[in-house]
C-alpha cells in the first residue's frame, strides 16, 4: 500500500513539476536559451497566490486566473527589455543574464517580503479523499494535477490548432526557416517566454498552499525543471511532461524507501545518469548534443 | 615572458603589503578576501575563459578542500599541508567524475552538470554525519604544527601565492600548445576535433587544474576562518560570485579576473558592513530612526547579492567583454 500511496502522490506533485518544465522546454525550444531565473518566476508565482489569498482573500486556485495573465506580460516584458538582446551571444552569456535576473528577483523578494517562509493554509490544506485501500490524496494536491491537465491540454491545442501556435513550433524547429517563412521570430520569443513564464507562475501558485513560501524556493525548483527538461529531451514539451511525472515518483519513492533528505540527490543523480546514457533524454532527437 | 614579469613585480609589491600595514586584523582581512576571489576566479578562468567550459559548480572544489581539511585535522590532527593535498586529491576525483560525463557533450550541458554535481556533494554533505552537517565543523585548536593562526599574515601570503600560481599557470597556458587548444576549442569545438584535437581529454586538463587550485583555497579558507559549513563553502551564490568576478574583470584575460576582485570584494564588504547606510545617515541625508533609515540599516547588508544581479544584468547587456574588454576595443 505504501507502494501505491507513494506513486500515487507522486504523480500528483509531478503534473505540477510537469508544468514548470513545460514551461521552460518551450523557451528552450523556441529560443535555445537556458532559463536559469525559471525557479524564481515560480517563486514569484508563489507569492503572488499567497497575497491573492491573504490580501484579497481570493482561494489560491481561483487567483490563477490573475497570476496567468500577469505572468505572461511579465515573462512578455522581460524578454523585450533583456533576454532578446542576447539572442544572437554565446549562450553563456545568455545563462548568465538569466542567473543574474534571478538573482535581482529572489534578493528583492528577500528584502521586500524578509526571509521568514510564508504558509499559505486554506480550509482543505490538510484535508485528503480516503481510497479504498487505506490510501490517502490530499486535496490541494488533487486539485493542483486536475488543473495541471487542464493547462496543458489547453497548451497543446494552442500549439496544435492556433497560427501562433504552429508558429511558435516552426521557431522551435528552425529560427532561420521560420523566418525566412514570414514569421516574426522575435515576436514568437517574447510569446514563447511569456507562456514559460505564466507556467513556471502557475506551478508555483498550485504548489503554493502545500509547500514553504520562501525568497529561495526558486533554487531547488530550477534544478528539478532542468533536470526534467533534460529526461524528456531539451526543447520537447511532450518529453517535459513525462519527465515531470517521472521525477515526481521518483521524489516521492525515494522519500519513502531511502529518506526525505536524500530525495534531491536521488534526483540529482538521476540527471546525471540521463547524461551518461541518454543524453538526448528520452523524447529529443539524437545528434544535437 | 613580459607578463610573467608583471607577475613577479605586483606579486612582490603585494608580500610587502603585510611589513607596512601593521596590526590592523580588518583591512588584512578585506585584502585576504580580495586575493582570495581573485585567485578562486583566475582558477575558474582557466577552464571557463580559455576553453570556454563554464562551470557554475566550482564551490564543490572549494567545499572539497575545504571540508577534506578540516575534517583530516579534527579527526587526525594531519598536517595541514598533507590536508591540502588530501583536498587537491578529493577535488579531483569530483572533477573527473564530473568531466567523463558531461565533457562529451556540448553547449548547456556542461553548464548544467556542473550544477547538479555541485549540490550533490552540498547535500551529501549537508545529510551526514561526519561532515558535522548542517552545523558545520569548528577548529577549536589553535596551536597547530607551530603556526600561528591568530595572526592573519600566514593566510594572507598563503592566498597570494596560489594567486600566483594561478596567474603563472594561465600566463604560461597562454602560450603553450594545450592554451591554443583550448581556445581552439572555445571558439570553434567542431573545427578543433576535425583537426585533430581530443576535446574532452583538454578539457578534462583544464578542468583538473582549475580544481585542484580551488581546492587548496578551500583548505586556506577553512583554517583561516576556522569555521566552515555548507551554506559558507558549497552555496550555488558562491560559485555565482566566482563567474561574477570574472566577467566584470574580462573572461579570458589573463588579470581580468584580478581587476574583478578589487573592485567586487570592497563593493560586498561596503554593502555587508552597511557602509553605505551608514554613510547615507552621517550626511544628513536619511534620518537614522526614521523608517526609511531602519529599512536600510536593517536591510541593505543583505542587499550585496541583489547588487551582484544588477552588476551581472548590466556587465552582460553593455559590458560582455568586461573592463579589460573596454580598454581593448578603445586601442
Amino acid at each position: 500500500m505504501l507502494f501505491f500511496q507513494s506513486l500515487l502522490s507522486g504523480i500528483l506533485t509531478g503534473g505540477v513539476y510537469a508544468l514548470a518544465g513545460i514551461g521552460m522546454s518551450l523557451v528552450f525550444g523556441v529560443m535555445n536559451i537556458s532559463n536559469f531565473a525559471h525557479g524564481d518566476l515560480m517563486m514569484l508565482g508563489m507569492y503572488l497566490a499567497y497575497f491573492a489569498f491573504t490580501l484579497l482573500h481570493i482561494d489560491p486556485y481561483l487567483s490563477l486566473v490573475l497570476i496567468m495573465p500577469v505572468a505572461f506580460l511579465f515573462g512578455f516584458m522581460l524578454e523585450k527589455l533583456f533576454i532578446n538582446r542576447v539572442i544572437h551571444h554565446p549562450h553563456q552569456n545568455q545563462i548568465l543574464l538569466t542567473v543574474g535576473l534571478g538573482l535581482i528577483m529572489s534578493n528583492t523578494a528577500l528584502l521586500a517580503f524578509t526571509s521568514d517562509p510564508k504558509i499559505l493554509t486554506t480550509s482543505y490544506s490538510s484535508s485528503a479523499y480516503n481510497l479504498p485501500g487505506g490510501i490517502f490524496l490530499s486535496v490541494p494536491l488533487v486539485i493542483s494535477f486536475l488543473i495541471t491537465c487542464g493547462i496543458t491540454a489547453l497548451l497543446s491545442l494552442f500549439l496544435l490548432k492556433t497560427s501562433t501556435g504552429m508558429a511558435l513550433r516552426a521557431t522551435s524547429q528552425n529560427r532561420e526557416a521560420a523566418q525566412l517563412m514570414g514569421i516574426n521570430v522575435a515576436k514568437m520569443s517574447a510569446i514563447a517566454f511569456g507562456i514559460g513564464t505564466a507556467l513556471a507562475a502557475t506551478a508555483g501558485a498550485l504548489i503554493a498552499p502545500t509547500y514553504y513560501i520562501h525568497p529561495l524556493a526558486g533554487h531547488s525548483f530550477l534544478l528539478k525543471a532542468f533536470t526534467i527538461c533534460v529526461l524528456g529531451g531539451l526543447g520537447s514539451v511532450i518529453g517535459a511532461g513525462v519527465g515531470g511525472l517521472i521525477i515526481g515518483v521518483v521524489e516521492a519513492m525515494s522519500s519513502t524507501y531511502i529518506s526525505t533528505d536524500w530525495k534531491d540527490v536521488v534526483v540529482f543523480v538521476l540527471f546525471l545518469a540521463v547524461l551518461l546514457l541518454r543524453p538526448q533524454g528520452l523524447f529529443g532527437k539524437k545528434g544535437e548534443q | 615572458m613580459k607578463q610573467i614579469a608583471l607577475i613577479v613585480i605586483l606579486a612582490a609589491m603585494a608580500a610587502v603589503v603585510p611589513l607596512f600595514m601593521g596590526e590592523n586584523p580588518y583591512f588584512t582581512g578585506i585584502l585576504i578576501s580580495v586575493l582570495m576571489m581573485a585567485a578562486l576566479s583566475s582558477a575558474w578562468n582557466l577552464l571557463g575563459g580559455y576553453a570556454g567550459q563554464y562551470s557554475f559548480g566550482h564551490a564543490a572544489y572549494f567545499g572539497a578542500g575545504a571540508y577534506t581539511t578540516m575534517i583530516l585535522i579534527t579527526l587526525y590532527n594531519l598536517n595541514p599541508l598533507l590536508c591540502m593535498a588530501a583536498g587537491m586529491v578529493v577535488a579531483s576525483i569530483i572533477a573527473l567524475i564530473t568531466g567523463s560525463i558531461v565533457f562529451r557533450l556540448r553547449g548547456h550541458y556542461f553548464a548544467l552538470a556542473s550544477i547538479a554535481v555541485a549540490e550533490i556533494v552540498r547535500l551529501s554533505v549537508l545529510n551526514f554525519e561526519f561532515t558535522g552537517g548542517a552545523q558545520g565543523i569548528l577548529l577549536s585548536d589553535l596551536s597547530l604544527w607551530g603556526l600561528d593562526l591568530n595572526s592573519k599574515n600566514p593566510f594572507y601570503y598563503g592566498m597570494l601565492l596560489v594567486l600566483v600560481v594561478s596567474l603563472g599557470i594561465t600566463a604560461y597556458l597562454r602560450k603553450s600548445k594545450t592554451g591554443f587548444y583550448l581556445q581552439a576549442i572555445r571558439e570553434d569545438q567542431d573545427a578543433a576535433a576535425s583537426l585533430g584535437i581530443n576535446l574532452s581529454f583538454y578539457k578534462n586538463k583544464a578542468l583538473l587544474i582549475s580544481a585542484a587550485l580551488t581546492s587548496v583555497l578551500g583548505s586556506l579558507y577553512g583554517l583561516y576562518i576556522r569555521f566552515i559549513d555548507t551554506s559558507a563553502v558549497l552555496d550555488l551564490r558562491l560559485s555565482i560570485e566566482i563567474i561574477l568576478t570574472a566577467i566584470i574583470g574580462g573572461v579570458g584575460t589573463l588579470w581580468g579576473p584580478v581587476i574583478g576582485a578589487v573592485l567586487l570584494v570592497p563593493l560586498a564588504e561596503m554593502l555587508r558592513s552597511n557602509f553605505i547606510g551608514d554613510a547615507l545617515v552621517k550626511a544628513g541625508l536619511v534620518s537614522e530612526t526614521s523608517g526609511m533609515g531602519l529599512f536600510l540599516k536593517e536591510n541593505l547588508a543583505h542587499a550585496h547579492v541583489l547588487v551582484y544581479g544588477i552588476i551581472t544584468v548590466l556587465c552582460i547587456l553593455y559590458l560582455p567583454k568586461g573592463i579589460l574588454g573596454l580598454f581593448r576595443r578603445v586601442k
